[in-house]
């Protein structure tokens, strides 16, 4: 039933009541009364046949959705405490893990050679390149995930009311720069303490400044969200950072003027940050109303998808997240695809396209070019297990980011099924980009690790053969069903692994594991012989094929199946 | 007095692009403005941009005289809007739903409010479900619900009509039509011309090319022949 409102039918001002958002108005097992504050407001709408009191404070309106959780959550006191037992098992391992890590680094690097040599990168050089990637990757990503949000029920229930927002999204807002500053603190730890040997004040001084700058970096983030600055352009500039590491590390090589040491940050240094970051907290906060529902509403959904991509283990998913959250406009400029002749080109075309179009994955092709580069003119690092670190780590992140057109695909596998082409036919079309961008990956880091191991040419030969197994992979890796939770679990030390979903997440890297043994042998052994491009050869088409097969289950899991089908069948 | 709504030359998009042409018209008090047109022609586009969800691409909008801010508390307070947000909090009930919008819009005695609405829009039997529960046509009736439980002088609905049965459909004819009676301002893009028919005083044709105004039964006739 409507009504009109007459002018100046303020009930609300007339007769001001608390409202109580309380147990008495909603189920038995519902939340309990909340506290709400007054709000004034000014005239009344004009429809609505109903008596308007105040209205309720947002923290009451937080409170009463929280308590409805935790009533309808079925947790008892003792799940409650298995639940802390495990997080806090799970805090203490993951240190003792990070400071296991620590140690030996810290027992295998050798010694800063006496006399810096031409050509070479000092370790401290190094960790401030790295923190600069870090800086740029958390600004990317705080630029990707909003970095304040209000997700899916938040953005439909919370936001449309009239309400002052500071209230609803204070948690949404201090998540992002608390979760920052412990990654902060622990990324600035691990290399202070593991690569430069810190340790005492200065390493308690320098995971404090790690804290306070992510925090600031993600604080600062927020600010240019709430002045309307786009999300996209603050990825950009992240990723501009982030691109800007290597560059820097290149010219530091080339220039022969690499620090010896880092700065010790002093205690004054770190209160410097804290003011700042306090400072920024505070006008983030105030400025929290000021917030644009669609960014939040952006926000909140990139969050969501990257959270449940993580907790799932799908790195696609998290891959489409970080994307789809700062794409640019949605109406671009239209591709003709000039190069497309027939359905094999059309594919290879699309999928340049779709990379062409993802700066962030061009960024990550110049980071992984840059990994081994870096590995190999850091006296300290250029051991054969950090080349070969170097490579692995720098040519999966090369295949991976070249195969954005392949992920997309799986998710959407009827764009792949409207070309006439067979489905192996499609997966190995795939591999085509991702083997352009390896190729080119090679020739940088290969000849790198040339120069490094002698004969150059060799090692861009050998790394050539192994093209194919890198962009096959990729594809496999791309094309892998969704991760399995209802296979047994294996104990182990450090908890339980889900076998299943182990299987899923290492299709694609199985093949870098086996295909590529070749090269792992002649990093191992600092040389390239005949046999061993020659082996990679005949590794690569195995890789080839094996990443091009359609079928879900491995060769062994279908016979098993088959076998079990028989035996069904006789009985 | 200012109009409800009034837009004059509105360009709506993503980004830059303009994604129909420049939409032009005026909700008052008491009427109802239908927007038709194909899909994916903008009508959808052009009420997130009246309820401040998008930035107009051009031209200029207003919501009772006053350039539309969603951030702005009394506009939230006036303009009640259902879009096609299939997001609920798992742990409350579809009561709770309900109720949660009519206190947080300073509702008194929201309980009978709501018992009203719930019986209404057939979600009587499951006030105490959540909306996990429910069917899809049931969590549609709960967000319809959720934009009468509260006050509002502009109503703005997405295709209501999706999902509904028939019954609900002309249920839900019923409550819009007796809305605009009441005063108040009712904007809806829609497929349905029976909807039209019954509730709208005018529609807007929605296009690439042009913008047209049109009355509600040419507006109903063209959705009926052209099948928009």
């Amino acid at each position: 039933m409507t009504s009109v409102r007459e002018p100046g039918d303020a009930r609300g001002d007339a007769d001001p009541r608390t409202v109580d958002l309380g147990a008495a108005d909603v189920d038995d097992d519902g939340p309990a009364p909340a506290d709400l504050g007054p709000h004034d407001l000014d005239d009344d709408p004009r429809v609505g046949d109903f008596e308007l009191g105040e209205v309720p404070s947002a923290r009451s309106i937080r409170r009463f959705t929280a308590r409805a959780a935790r009533a309808r959550a079925g947790a008892s006191v003792g799940s409650l405490l298995t639940d802390v037992y495990t997080a806090v098992t799970s805090v203490v391992i993951s240190v003792l893990i990070v400071l296991g890590v620590v140690q030996q680094l810290g027992e295998a690097l050798p010694p800063a050679p006496p006399v810096h040599a031409p050509g070479g990168l000092s370790l401290p050089a190094l960790v401030a390149v790295l923190l600069l990637a870090a800086v740029g990757a958390l600004l990317s990503t705080a630029g990707r995930l909003g970095p304040v949000g209000a997700e899916g029920p938040q953005a439909a229930w919370w936001l449309a009311l009239p309400v002052d927002r500071r209230g609803l999204l204070r948690p949404a807002a201090a998540r992002g720069p608390v979760v920052a500053a412990l990654a902060g603190a622990a990324v600035v730890v691990v290399l202070e303490a593991g690569l430069l040997a810190s340790s005492g004040a200065t390493l308690v001084r320098a995971g404090l400044l790690g804290a306070l700058v992510a925090a600031v970096v993600v604080l600062l983030a927020a600010v240019a969200q709430s002045r309307g600055v786009p999300r996209r352009r603050t990825a950009v500039a992240g990723d501009l950072v982030l691109v800007a590491a290597p560059v820097v590390a290149v010219a530091l090589v080339l220039t022969g003027r690499t620090p010896t040491a880092l700065p010790a940050p002093s205690w004054g240094v770190v209160v410097v940050a804290a003011v700042v970051a306090g400072l920024l907290a505070a006008l983030v906060d105030a400025r929290l109303g000021a917030l644009p529902g669609r960014t939040l509403r952006e926000g909140g959904s990139a969050a969501t998808q990257a959270v449940g991509a993580v907790v799932s283990l799908d790195s696609r998913e998290l891959g489409r997240a970080l994307t789809g959250g700062a794409a640019a406009s949605s109406h671009r400029r239209v591709s003709r695809l000039r190069t497309a002749r027939g359905p094999a080109t059309a594919l290879v075309t699309a999928d340049l396209v779709v990379l062409r179009r993802s700066l962030r994955h061009v960024v990550q092709l110049v980071v992984a070019a840059g990994l081994p580069v870096l590995a190999t003119v850091v006296p300290q690092l250029a051991s054969t297990v950090g080349v070969l670190l170097a490579v692995l780590v720098g040519g999966w992140m090369a295949a991976s980011a070249s195969a954005e057109g392949a992920r997309w695909a799986e998710m959407a596998p009827v764009v792949d099924r409207l070309l006439p082409l067979e489905a192996r036919t499609v997966r190995r079309l795939r591999m085509v980009v991702p083997g352009v961008a390896v190729l080119l990956w090679t020739v940088v880091a290969l000849g790198a690790v040339g120069i490094w191991a002698g004969a150059p040419l060799d090692w861009v030969l050998l790394g050539l053969a192994a093209v194919p197994v890198w962009a096959a992979a990729a594809v496999r890796a791309a094309y892998r069903p969704a991760p399995s939770w209802d296979k047994p679990l294996v104990a182990t030390p450090a908890g339980a692994l889900p076998t299943g979903v182990l299987q899923v997440v290492a299709r694609g890297p199985d093949l870098i594991a086996f295909c590529l043994l070749p090269l792992w042998i002649a990093i191992g052994l600092h040389t390239v012989t005949t046999v061993m491009v020659t082996a990679q050869v005949v590794l690569s088409t195995v890789a080839v094929l094996i990443g091009s097969s359609v079928h879900d289950k491995g060769w062994l899991e279908r016979m098993m199946e088959e076998q079990d089908e028989r035996k069904k069948a006789g009985a | 007095m200012a109009p409800v709504v009034r837009a004059r030359n509105l360009q709506v998009g993503y980004g830059e692009a303009p994604v129909c042409a420049p939409v032009s018209f005026t909700l008052g008090e008491g009427r109802a403005v239908a927007l038709v047109g194909a899909n994916g022609s903008g009508k959808s586009t052009v009420l997130k941009t009246v309820i401040g969800l998008l930035t107009p691409v051009g031209g200029s909008v207003e919501v009772l005289g006053r350039p539309v801010d969603e951030r702005d508390v009394q506009f939230r307070r006036e303009v009640s809007a259902v879009l096609d947000d299939d997001a609920y909090f798992p742990a409350l009930t579809v009561a709770e739903h309900l109720y949660l919008t009519a206190r947080g819009h300073g509702v008194m005695g929201a309980q009978q409010e709501v018992d009203v609405l719930l019986e209404e829009f057939g979600l009587a039997d499951h006030a105490r479900a959540t909306p996990v529960s429910l069917s899809s046509g049931q969590r549609r009736r709960l967000l319809l619900a959720a934009g009468f439980a509260r006050p509002r002088s502009l109503l703005v609905l997405d295709e209501p009509e999706q999902r509904l049965d028939q019954r609900m459909r002309a249920r839900l004819a019923d409550r819009l039509r007796a809305e605009r009676e009441a005063g108040g301002a009712v904007l809806i893009a829609t497929h349905d011309p029976d909807l039209v028919a019954a509730v709208c005083t005018q529609a807007v044709l929605v296009d690439d090319h042009a913008s047209v105004v049109l009355s509600a039964a040419e507006a109903a006739d063209r959705i009926a022949r052209v099948a928009l």
